[in-house]
């Protein structure tokens, strides 16, 4: 895969624009990040429809929630940490209301290396995805980030959207994302599964690359719908491969190995699975790659996971 | 509504109270109380339920469901054989204000603090969509400790909502103790009027008072209104009346037939004045 290199987050405001451009129930809400963020054009283009909540999120989350109460469609973008864990009890009792609200966390995981570890978003899917009535969606590149945000808009009710800040790879699947689907990226065999979330697509591609040189045959999974979660397609998937390896920018604590672990916990009989991603510490400052490399996003410990279940 | 008629209203939305939380034996009373006044005037006047477009209520200090539910009573929203399955299993009257069972409930709220924030989405998207009616955001004195609510009097002034009534219920008590001596508010007319609210200050459980500060709030341009009321927390059952104690609890059966003695005494007054 030698695809030209994107930065995910830089397409939220164009995404967000093309859509708000046929629907005007569409608004964006910013803490003080739209240069950040990259919503400056729907700023721009749809001034009544942006509202500035200033460095206030969990206030910013409950507005988000009185602008949906009137019927509207709110996306709040802001940085992983701040959206899903700053206003943590104000998206709870947004979705306790099924309230039609929508948040983009981006910085996620460990995108924003420098910042060190105040601002590395290791948590946010935990922090999500045991919410009752909030959809969790991770998109790998710019089709599926559309079609991500395409069904936030038609599903009523909350929804989050986790987009990384780094570069993925821009390959276009001919599959379209659906809510509660994940997708087959490559199947070249039974060896292994390889699943990764979308933020961390560019280190499992690598991976799956080395893994593949070496001989082994094995599927590569994006996870996409990390809520719902589509169980009989992950339980399909350990009756067939020899084991399973989680990719994660994010703790392997509550992330997505460990919802791939509750599915198959319940079984008598399934593939080992191994985790991939930030033990259970906290992290430092540094390059992005730098830092995802030493805790844990790096080819050799994928690899060497992946051979590991295998055996 | 004449006054008289919105005092006898209020009057028998206390019975409602001292009722629900007699028979479900758990509920905040003493706040509810306290608040009942300022509810049943918003409802008469500001909240018509058969229109589409209408006025909101967003009861942020949702602990206070009897005064909520007591209104929606009245209002034949709430049946009457509902009222006694307030707090239980498998009813629509939850204890804390939850729009999935009763879509007449304009927000879900309990989690202090969060209230006002709601108010000022819901009055941001009306503006957008050319609907005149207002937001209340009634609001506890003991929530105004929440630092979202004075992240939420800043976006408010700064949108220049002047769709949007905050009411603070400033009853002086909160869970246990005087509000300002957990937690200091005061100069909190000063405070919010430098937040650039309107303010008008009065006498929360006086009815004239109650309906003359609306009256003035919807005049008002270019701000946000703040009507602090000066309430008694458990007002109108003298041994609630300003007790800690009443924030929440058990009504027994000797108290219940006090209470309603005196509330029964009260509507005797009020059709005598």
């Amino acid at each position: 895969m030698n695809n030209e290199m994107i930065c995910l987050r830089d397409k939220i405001g164009e995404v967000l624009c093309e859509f708000a451009s046929k629907d005007d129930r569409i608004y964006v809400l910013d803490s003080d990040l739209a240069n950040s963020l990259k919503i400056l054009q729907f700023q721009e283009k749809y001034p009544k429809r942006f509202v500035e909540a200033g460095i206030a999120e969990a206030s910013a989350m409950s507005i988000a929630s009185g602008i949906a109460s009137e019927g509207q469609i709110p996306f709040y973008v802001n940085f992983a940490i701040f959206v899903t864990g700053t206003a943590w009890t104000q998206l709870r009792q947004a979705a306790y209301a099924n309230l039609n609200v929508k948040m983009i966390g981006t910085y996620v995981g460990m995108d924003n290396g420098p910042d060190g570890a105040s601002h590395h978003a290791n948590e946010d899917i935990a922090l999500v995805r045991t919410i009752p009535n909030v959809k969790v969606l991770i998109p790998s590149n710019v089709k599926e980030l559309r079609e991500a945000i395409k069904i936030a808009i038609e599903h009523q009710g909350p929804v989050y959207i986790r987009v990384t800040r780094d570069v993925v790879p821009d390959v276009e699947f001919e599959e379209e994302s659906k809510l509660g689907k994940s997708k087959i990226v490559e199947d070249l065999g039974n060896d292994f599964a390889l699943i990764y979330e979308g933020t961390s697509a560019a280190i499992a591609y690598k991976s799956f690359e080395t893994l593949k040189e070496k001989g082994y045959k094995g599927k590569l999974i994006n996870i996409f719908s990390v809520k719902p979660i589509d169980e009989e397609f992950i339980n399909n998937l350990a009756s067939n491969v020899k084991g399973i390896v989680t990719v994660e920018n994010h703790s392997i604590l509550g992330g997505i190995g460990s919802r791939i672990a509750e599915i198959l916990a319940q079984r008598t009989n399934h593939a080992p699975i191994a985790y991939v991603g930030v033990e259970d510490v906290f992290t430092e400052s540094g390059n992005s790659t730098k830092v995802k490399e030493k805790y844990g996003l790096n080819i050799e410990n994928i690899v060497s996971k992946v051979e590991s279940v295998m055996k | 509504m004449n006054i008289k008629e919105l005092k006898l209203l209020a009057n028998n939305n206390r019975k409602r109270i001292i009722d629900m939380v007699y028979l479900a034996q758990t509920g905040h009373v003493g706040g509810s109380l306290s608040v009942i006044d300022m509810l049943t005037a918003i409802y008469e006047i500001d909240v018509n339920f058969t229109s589409e477009k209408r006025s909101k209520v967003v009861l942020s200090k949702g602990h206070t469901t009897p005064a909520l539910y007591a209104v929606l009573n009245s209002k034949g929203i709430i049946k009457d054989e509902e009222m006694s399955s307030f707090r239980k299993i498998n009813s629509r009257l939850q204890g804390h204000p939850y729009t999935g069972t009763i879509k007449e409930v304009d927000a879900t709220t309990g989690l202090l603090g969060q209230g006002l924030s709601i108010a000022v989405g819901m009055a941001i998207a009306k503006k957008n969509l050319n609907d005149n009616n207002n937001v209340y955001a009634i609001v506890g004195d003991g929530e105004m400790q929440e630092g979202q609510i004075w992240e939420s009097l800043l976006q408010a002034a700064h949108y220049k909502l002047d769709n949007l009534i905050l009411i603070i219920d400033y009853n002086k008590l909160s869970s246990y103790n005087d509000v300002n001596e957990s937690m200091n508010l005061e100069p909190l007319v000063t405070k919010i009027k430098a937040f650039n609210f309107h303010t008008i200050e009065i006498n929360g459980n006086n009815m004239e008072e109650v309906v003359n500060s609306l009256e003035e709030a919807y005049k008002i341009k270019d701000k946000p209104t703040a009507i602090i009321c000066n309430t008694i927390k458990g007002k109108g059952i003298s041994f609630m009346e300003n007790n800690p104690k009443w924030h929440t609890g058990k009504i027994s059966e000797e108290e219940y037939e006090m209470a309603m003695k005196e509330l029964k005494e009260e509507e005797d007054r009020i059709n005598n004045e």
